[in-house]
């Protein structure tokens, strides 16, 4: 289990990341959604070493993570967000090096895994060519197996999906779901989807703090019947937004669809609607920018 | 449109920073090279620091420079646009190619053009700095900085912006231009060692791109007043090298124009197509889900992987880039076109022995790798950053040792890599000349292995910086700071070795001696430097950088806890070790020998002359007779002297004062003169004033005794002791013996120097005309009978000056006594070193070369060099006054020769490693040789007083003596080959003139003057009077001062007896060639040849000629030629190597006056050349016109 206490880090000129975080992660999948700049990177970045806070504690099972960041890399996977290549350097020789540097110093053990890894994210075939060559989803799976080196107990995945076409991103997500359960794998995106189709337990993060924590059917459950839906044309959305609390807009063949959360119809023309996790996401999201 | 365009782009350039930092940078540099003396461009001596001379060198200079400048500015203007990713808008406008190419680089070049503004500017005002010596400035002309700027800074930035514009059109990179820039400077410099030699001066002055070869072809004669005069007309030469430029950059600008596509870059197209392949190949291959993957473990096993795998990245890295390349062929290069011709003289060869190699590369790799250790410091520190890999390896497990330690090593291997490539470069060079004596170990030990342990010492500094700074340019900078604080601390005076980072005393190499103990002291050095740089490393170790934090404070604040455990213990190791060893050193350094710096030195002689100075015309006794006993244990770098001299009043009054000095290092350890008692002591100066208890009288004689140490107990900070050594030693008597009376020789020579201390600018001899001077000689020795005693370890051999009469070894020591049989000047050496000899009989002088076991080449030629000397020599000019003559080898700590009594020492770096198996080529030993055989006659029989025209006395007539055996062992022909040498460096040296050039019979100690135009002086006199008239003369002048003390011969009685035995139509070539600076201009205009009836030919030459009589300060006046030249036609051209002696159809005398002379001359054959003067015996100022090919 990994505990996050009190977390806050204020960068260099002032911006407050992250503020006052606490969040317990259980073992299994589970989904950090927030938008860009809602902090997310900064507390993966925290969690993965390679960021002090400035206040606040992690703990991974007995790891005191800030204290003793060498004991948690020890047993960690880490699949940044934006992550470049070596030039001149193969699939096979680059994963090769980073498991040395992952600890697996005797060369039998090393090719298992290389071989193994190369297999699973379906990168055998291309392991002799360059990395800088590869495509945006070729280089995310390069990217998992690379922080599936040495079997971490705890994995992050930071907004591994963006920037991927949907072919590429469902190969990837299939590629994550095959992690074990007995492990901590934290998914940080700010793609509902990523989170609904892999994750047991999930967060919402904005503005720095969590703002909404738990199982999505549960959280989906919350909603249910709360939700209207109505069909509307685009000018007249102005209108829309001064009489109801719309979560989201969407547009559909030209006209927009706007969902309102309310306990009741809000009015005529509104249909309810089975709510999704994209409505506990947005209607978390709308709830904390009016709080703010 | 364009010019909207190029006016857009001036604007743009102008705001970046480039520009202005740029501006800044060229601004300060030549400020301060105008206004530091340390630092100067084509000026000092006599030239003005602004003269239109200097102003040109250093416009050119600069313009070189600003190649990296204007390719920044130039290619810039191409690769933008694909940078920022603008392009595409860009070139969906409606601009035209033409408008947007040009325009654009119109707006850079006019930039580039300002910035360089910075140049003339800085000199300008540097001018006009208050502090700056106005002896030094000319008047401030803005035609000179116009003229310079608009012939060289105008093309030669066109040039490279042009060149570097192209080919960043085409690669469409900045990495790739720069590439192209550095393979430039290359080719530039393979250029300028390819042309810059001897006979093709013409050639490089027509294609060395940026007008540097045609400028100083064009100046090469020029004298001091012409250089702070004359700007360089755009004529001949510079016209067509600046119009070839100018062709070149059209051309590039085409090439650009051709080149360049508007639209996408169609790689992107064949990329997609690429990927979807790869994409099908990664598709191929069966899924198949994997078990529980191994664990890691975090042992030694780990650990040395890590290790391994983490360096030989890191390597990989490095060593797959292109820029590793251009280095390593920059180095070979560099070492190469250097070591080609290293040691070469007159344009013959040397053996190239490993020490000369080596020197060579040192020579050549002396900023190399500290660029290579900064540049990859950053490049590597800074990679998993600048790669956006830091992320996914900063997060894993991997050590923080992981990356400091491979990161070192790879740069360290980099540079022992450059390192090995020099020594590949240089035993290729070996090779490919015939030399298969491969010495790997002197290699390894004298090169590689100091080199290796500079590079990591230096590498750990940039590694350390690197892991402070914030970014990457920040660490570069930083080492920027420290190379300049290095020069600056020197210039300071702040030399001690202990505080300069990396730094160690220099190593002298010899072939004898090699390493000596030099290279162990520089060992201490670098085992403190290298403990520092441990302890560096180590403290980068623990404040690294790891994650997405920069910031320095939170790594300073986990500083404590990180240097616990193992780290600490190896913290405290190496802080022991840097202090530990730092002690030892400053004992050796500053305890056991004195720590002088160069400021101090020279404030030290400052003071020397300012208390000493007015004794120097004191009368003072003569050295009359020397008995000296020295010991020398050259293991130990010892040698204890104790002596006598017998003293003897010469003058021709009382004398009560004898003064003795005796050398700053040099300990004197007991002094005992009777019936003295001591007046003053300048402690300091090692300098005391004896009063006698009753005055000498004129005749009286009087002994001194005394006991001296020459000896160094561990090693100094710098300038660590050559004199006694291993095997090779070689000291004066000035450096271990007292000397009576003060001289000249340890004052400040460098003008500027001497002002900042207050004293006169220069000290000149006295004039001829000075009757006082004529009490000593310009050497300031007497002639004294000598009984030395030499003892020195059993397996050397131990030689002083004299006859030798004994020699015994015994319990370990080999002792020789020595004993003059004529008189001989109390100027000599004493030597110790394991010698081979070779000794032959000549007319019952025995002939000895004294040589080490690896230099036998020469040894020959050496003894046949005495033999033809003596054989010239002896009927020539008198009787040799010793029963031997001695040719001693040792190390090459200097490369002279020097002639003492019957003893020639001469260093292994001159002529042992000679190699003349071109016969071509000018046998510079048997010259050598033979000069120094000369001075037994000229300085070793008659030496001059000490006042002006005393060396044309010595070094005049010795040049005489060794011109004449040449033409004896060789023909006129290779006589002809060495004077025009001799011409070159005297038109050559004269425009560096400091004060003023003197007539030869005035000579102040110039070498250009009593050597070179001696040369060219006597051989015109015995080519004209008769070698028979001129020896006369030279008997006549020497018969009578024949080892003849004060008052000593000055120069006019040389040539009175020269006069008196040329005829009168000589006497006005000797007023020309002794008492004034006469030159000559002498050129065929034009020669044709018309076939006579009767088979016969005629030839009609039209001949231009002038005589100038030139001032000291180079000044020109003509003045009427009356005199017979040479006048020759040949089938070949003479000097070429084709020419022999059966090509000469024609050769006699004809008179030549001024102006035009025409000459119509018949001849049997057909001639093909004609000249005047055709064997260049004349100074001619221009003697390249003096031949022309007929009918052309």
């Amino acid at each position: 289990m990994l505990f996050i206490d009190d977390l806050t880090h204020v960068y260099g000129n002032g911006t407050r990341a992250l503020d006052d975080v606490s969040l317990v992660v259980p073992k299994g999948m589970f989904g950090l959604l927030g938008p860009n700049g809602a902090g997310k990177s900064t507390l993966m970045r925290c969690v993965a070493t390679l960021q002090t806070p400035t206040s606040g504690s992690i703990r991974f099972g007995e790891i005191d993570v800030i204290r003793e960041p060498e004991k948690l890399r020890r047993t960690l996977g880490y699949l940044p967000q934006d992550f470049g290549v070596y030039p001149r350097v193969s699939a096979y020789d680059m994963l090769d090096h980073m498991a040395v540097l992952k600890g697996i110093g005797n060369a039998r053990e090393r090719k298992t895994t290389v071989e193994g890894l190369l297999n699973q994210v379906n990168l055998w075939g291309v392991r002799k060519k360059a990395l800088a060559g590869f495509s945006g989803g070729m280089r995310q799976r390069f990217g998992i197996a690379q922080a599936l080196i040495g079997d971490p107990q705890l994995v992050i995945v930071d907004e591994p999906t963006a920037g991927l076409d949907p072919e590429e991103r469902n190969r990837f997500l299939n590629l994550l779901a095959e992690i074990g359960e007995n492990v901590v794998v934290i998914l940080s995106t700010h793609i509902v989807e990523d989170v609904s189709d892999l994750c047991p337990r999930m967060a919402v993060i904005a503005g720095g703090s969590i703002v909404r924590e738990g199982a999505p059917q549960e959280l989906i459950a919350e909603l249910r019947g709360r939700i209207w839906r109505q069909t509307i044309d685009r000018d007249a959305l102005e209108d829309a937004r001064a009489n109801y609390e719309i979560i989201s807009t969407r547009l559909f063949a030209g006209r927009t669809v706007i969902h309102v959360l309310s306990d009741a119809s809000p009015g005529p023309g509104f249909e309810p609607v089975e709510g999704e996790l994209e409505d506990v996401y947005f209607s978390t999201l709308a709830a904390s920018r009016r709080a703010a | 449109m364009f010019a909207k365009i190029a006016a857009f782009e001036f604007r743009y350039q102008l705001r970046q920073p480039v520009f202005w930092v740029v501006f800044g940078l060229f601004f300060l540099f030549t400020f301060g090279a105008m206004t530091i003396d340390q630092i100067q461009i084509g000026s000092g001596g006599n030239i003005h620091r602004n003269a239109p001379f200097a102003v040109a060198q250093i416009t050119l200079t600069w313009t070189i420079f600003f190649m990296f400048v204007t390719t920044a500015f130039v290619a810039n203007v191409v690769v933008r646009d694909d940078e920022t990713g603008y392009g595409p808008i860009v070139r969906s406008t409606r601009v035209r190619k033409f408008d947007y190419l040009f325009g654009r680089f119109t707006g850079a070049y006019a930039v580039a053009l300002l910035c360089f503004l910075s140049v003339p500017l800085a000199i300008a005002l540097g001018a006009l700095m208050p502090w700056v010596d106005k002896e030094t400035l000319g008047p401030i002309r803005f035609g000179d900085f116009a003229h310079a700027y608009l012939l060289f800074a105008v093309p030669g930035i066109l040039l490279t912006s042009s060149v570097f514009f192209a080919l960043a059109t085409i690669t469409r990179s900045m990495m790739w231009t720069y590439l192209g820039v550095v393979a430039f400077l290359v080719a530039w410099t393979i250029l300028i060692a390819l042309l810059g030699r001897q006979d093709s001066d013409e050639m490089a002055a027509l294609l060395e791109p940026f007008g540097i070869a045609a400028f100083s072809e064009a100046t090469e004669y020029w004298t001091a007043a012409e250089r702070n005069s004359r700007n360089v007309p755009l004529q001949g030469v510079i016209l067509w090298n600046r119009l070839m430029v100018l062709g070149i950059s059209v051309a590039a600008l085409l090439a650009a124009f051709a080149f360049f596509r508007f639209g996408e870059r169609s790689a992107k197209a064949r990329k997609k197509e690429k990927l979807a392949k790869l994409e099908a190949a990664a598709e191929a291959a069966p899924t198949s889900a994997i078990g529980s993957l191994p664990r890691p473990t975090f042992d030694g096993v780990a650990a040395r992987a890590q290790l391994v795998a983490r360096t030989r990245f890191e390597m990989a890295q490095v060593f797959k880039s292109p820029a590793f390349f251009v280095l390593l062929a920059l180095g070979i290069l560099n070492s190469g076109a250097g070591l080609w011709f290293v040691g070469e003289r007159f344009g013959a060869e040397i053996y190239p022995v490993t020490r000369v190699m080596i020197e060579g590369l040192n020579g050549s790799f002396t900023i190399i790798p500290i660029i290579i250790a900064i540049y990859y410091a950053g490049e590597l520190v800074w990679r998993e950053r600048d790669r956006r890999m830091h992320e996914i390896v900063d997060a894993s497990a991997v050590p923080d040792w992981a990356y400091v330690i491979p990161k070192t090593l790879a740069i360290t291997l980099v540079l022992t890599a450059v390192m090995l490539v020099g020594v590949l470069t240089a035993v290729c060079v070996q090779t490919l000349k015939g030399y298969h004596h491969y010495e790997l170990e002197k290699y390894l030990g004298w090169f590689v292995l100091p080199w290796v342990i500079d590079a990591f010492i230096i590498a750990a500094l940039a590694v350390f910086l690197q892991a402070l700074a914030p970014h990457k340019f920040v660490g570069w900078g930083l080492m920027v700071v420290y190379v300049i604080a290095t020069l600056v601390f020197e210039n300071l005076g702040w030399e001690h070795n202990l505080y300069r980072y990396g730094g160690n005393p220099p190593v002298p190499l010899s072939d004898m001696n090699g390493q000596g103990d030099f290279g162990r002291a520089a060992g201490w050095f670098r085992a403190y430097w290298s403990a520092c740089a441990l302890f560096l490393l180590i403290l980068a170790f623990a404040l690294w950088r790891r994650g997405t934090e920069t910031r320095l404070r939170p790594r300073l604040a986990r500083l404590p806890r990180r240097l616990g455990g193992p780290a600490g213990v190896l913290t405290a190791a190496t802080l022991a070790a840097f202090l530990g060893l730092g002690v030892w050193i400053f004992i050796n350094t500053n305890v056991w020998n004195e720590y002088r710096t160069g400021p101090e030195n020279e404030r030290w002689r400052a003071d020397y002359e300012k208390a000493l100075l007015p004794y120097e015309n004191i009368p003072q006794p003569s050295v009359a007779e020397v008995v000296l006993n020295v010991e020398i244990d050259p293991h130990r770098s010892r040698m204890r002297t104790r002596g006598s001299y017998v003293l003897e009043n010469r003058t021709q009054q009382p004398l009560r004062q004898v003064h003795v000095r005796y050398d700053r290092d040099l300990k004197l350890v007991a002094l005992d003169v009777p019936g003295t008692r001591p007046v003053r002591t300048y402690g300091r100066f090692k300098y005391r004033v004896l009063a006698f208890d009753t005055p000498m009288l004129p005749g009286d004689r009087r002994v001194m005794r005394f006991e001296t140490l020459l000896a160094q107990r561990g090693f100094k900070n710098s300038g660590n002791m050559t004199e006694v050594v291993d095997n090779g030693t070689f000291v004066n008597n000035y450096a271990f013996a007292p000397i009576v009376g003060m001289s000249r020789q340890q004052l400040l020579q460098d003008r500027s120097k001497r002002r900042k201390h207050g004293l006169p600018a220069e000290l000149r001899p006295p004039k001829l005309e000075d009757p006082a001077a004529r009490r000593f000689n310009y050497i300031r020795a007497d002639w004294v009978n000598a009984d030395i005693t030499v003892s020195t370890v059993a397996g050397q051999v131990p030689i002083a000056p004299g006859y030798k009469v004994s020699d015994v070894t015994h319990a370990g020591r080999r002792t020789a006594r020595f004993r003059t049989d004529a008189p001989i000047l109390h100027f000599f050496s004493v030597q110790s070193a394991r010698y081979l000899t070779r000794t032959e009989n000549h007319g019952g002088v025995a002939l000895t070369v004294y040589y080490d076991a690896q230099h036998p080449h020469n040894v020959g030629r050496m003894i046949g060099a005495l033999k033809a000397g003596l054989d010239y020599f002896q009927p020539a000019f008198g009787p040799y006054q010793f029963r031997q003559a001695r040719i001693l080898e040792f190390p090459a700590y200097a490369e002279f020769a020097q002639a003492f009594a019957n003893t020639m020492p001469y260093s292994e770096g001159l002529g042992f490693i000679a190699n003349f198996s071109d016969p071509e080529k000018i046998d510079y030993v048997s010259y050598v040789t033979a000069h120094e055989l000369g001075h037994q006659w000229w300085a070793h029989q008659v030496v001059g007083a000490d006042a002006q025209g005393a060396t044309s006395m010595s070094e005049t007539l010795a040049q005489y003596s060794a011109l004449m055996v040449m033409e004896k062992l060789y023909g006129p022909d290779q006589i002809r080959k060495f004077l025009k040498y001799e011409l070159e460096s005297y038109l050559r040296s004269r425009g560096g003139e400091v004060l003023e050039e003197l007539p030869l019979y005035r000579v102040e100690n110039q070498g250009y003057v009593h050597y070179r135009k001696g040369s060219l002086v006597m051989y015109l006199l015995k080519d004209q009077m008769g070698e028979a008239a001129v020896n006369r003369a030279l008997r006549r002048f020497l018969e009578p001062n024949r080892f003849k003390g004060a008052p000593y011969p000055i120069s006019t009685q040389l040539v009175s007896a020269l006069r008196a035995e040329a005829g009168p139509q000589h006497q006005a070539l000797i007023t020309d060639l002794f008492e004034r600076i006469t030159l000559y201009d002498v050129k065929v205009q034009s020669a044709r040849t018309r076939k006579l009836p009767g088979g016969r030919f005629e030839t009609t030459l039209t001949v231009q000629a002038k005589k100038l009589y030139a001032n000291g300060q180079g000044e020109e006046q003509e003045a009427p030629l009356n005199d017979s030249f040479d006048v020759g036609l040949f089938a070949a051209e003479p000097g070429k190597k084709e020419f022999g002696r059966d090509d000469v159809i024609l050769f006699e005398r004809r008179p030549l006056r001024s102006g035009t002379n025409t000459y119509t001359l018949v001849t049997a054959k057909e001639p093909r050349f004609a000249g005047v003067d055709p064997y260049n015996k004349r100074i001619d100022r221009n003697s390249d016109d003096n031949v022309k090919k007929i009918g052309a």
